[in-house]
């Protein structure tokens, strides 16, 4: 599973932060606290549990309506902001629920300046795929 | 007087407001300041559309007619609820406060 | 050519369309029914404009975070992946498809559009 260490080595990560299925922030790392804190950290985690759980919601529909398999369960949701993009998932959870652990890690995000975002090095990460270097 | 003012006259009933169909604030009563009305108007706005998307998706997926368009929504809190309808969001203080009487109230004058 | 054919030619891309913000036109091209099409611009639109919320949201309580005002939107499941930016949604087949080019490509495409329609 991936650390938040792991997490703040991805390029331009800006904070990296743990959050429950219902939004509240576990723990965290920040890079630069004068421009994120753990204050605003807690609200995006909170919005970000609202979009992972609309994301399903969506995903779950079109899967049932259309026969198109893939989405769900959603792997991570990003939001692209206008100079940075939040990246969330819940992918280790998703997967020790199919093999039916009661208890279940913390959903993970990372906080990335887009100039030099790299969006599929953070769902590797936040999959466990492939460690940071 | 404004018609809205008389929501106010229910148990519970703090702060009313009547929005625009872009969020822009035409009018508030109650205990709150003017900026903060501004704000809850513009949330109440932004929740109307949030809860119309997510009510058109539900009857797309389900095929259940009923859903829209939504009348209203109410996020009810330990001690504080908000309530929207149409144009229209009240802020609600109290577990006992008579919620249908005020979601009929706001329905009715919605229509004016 | 407009950003849809654009998008449709690069490797992975499924189907690829825009919505209006108001809700009552989407067009696209590619491997979806017209039905499908159809909600899946009613999903992004729905989305987009939830996004929107939130951000206003976050920048009353953090203001100039860099986040508001959002370009856009993915969401990334175990084969297919949806970019959105803007007005534009774009449908990714994950074994062929580069994100990081798709959501870049996007982004710059759609850099000045205008958000005040939402």
């Amino acid at each position: 599973m991936a650390t938040l260490d792991e997490l703040m080595r991805l390029p331009a990560a800006m904070a990296a932060f743990e959050f429950r299925g219902s939004g509240e922030l576990l723990d965290q790392r920040i890079a630069y606290p004068e421009r994120i804190n753990e204050t605003t950290l807690d609200l995006l985690a909170h919005m970000c549990a609202a979009n992972m759980s609309i994301a399903t919601m969506q995903a779950r529909g079109w899967e049932k309506v259309t026969a198109m398999k893939g989405f769900y369960p959603i792997q991570e949701f990003t939001l692209v902001g206008f100079d940075w993009s939040v990246v969330v998932s819940g992918f280790r959870r998703e997967q020790l629920k199919n093999e039916d652990k009661t208890s279940l890690p913390p959903l993970m995000g990372v906080v990335l300046g887009n100039e030099k975002a790299d969006y599929e090095a953070a769902f590797a990460v936040l999959e466990g795929q492939e460690p940071i270097p | 007087m404004s018609m809205i003012r008389r929501i106010l006259a229910l148990d519970g009933v703090n702060v009313i407001c009547h929005f625009r169909d872009d969020g822009y604030l035409l009018e508030g009563y109650g205990l709150m300041g003017r900026d903060d009305m501004v704000r809850l108007a513009q949330f109440a706005h932004d929740y109307r559309r949030m809860i119309q998307g997510n009510a058109d998706q539900l009857a797309m997926f389900t095929g259940m007619r009923g859903w829209t368009p939504p009348h209203g929504w109410v996020v009810r809190g330990a001690v504080q609820s908000v309530c929207g309808v149409g144009n229209l969001v009240c802020i609600v203080e109290g577990a006992d406060a008579p919620m249908n009487e005020i979601l009929l109230e706001l329905r009715e004058i919605s229509h004016w | 050519m407009s950003i849809v054919t654009d998008l449709l030619a690069k490797p992975g891309v499924v189907a690829a369309g825009e919505y209006a913000y108001r809700g009552d036109r989407f067009s696209y091209r590619g491997a979806l029914t017209e039905e499908h099409a159809r909600m899946a611009s009613i999903m992004c639109r729905a989305t987009t404009m939830g996004v929107n919320m939130e951000g206003k949201m976050l920048e009353v309580f953090q203001p100039r975070s860099g986040l508001q005002p959002p370009r856009g939107w993915v969401v990334h499941g175990a084969d297919y992946t949806v970019c959105v930016m803007a007005n534009v949604f774009c449908m990714l087949d994950n074994a062929r498809a580069s994100i990081n080019d798709i959501v870049g490509f996007m982004r710059q495409t759609m850099a000045n559009a205008p958000s005040d329609l939402i």
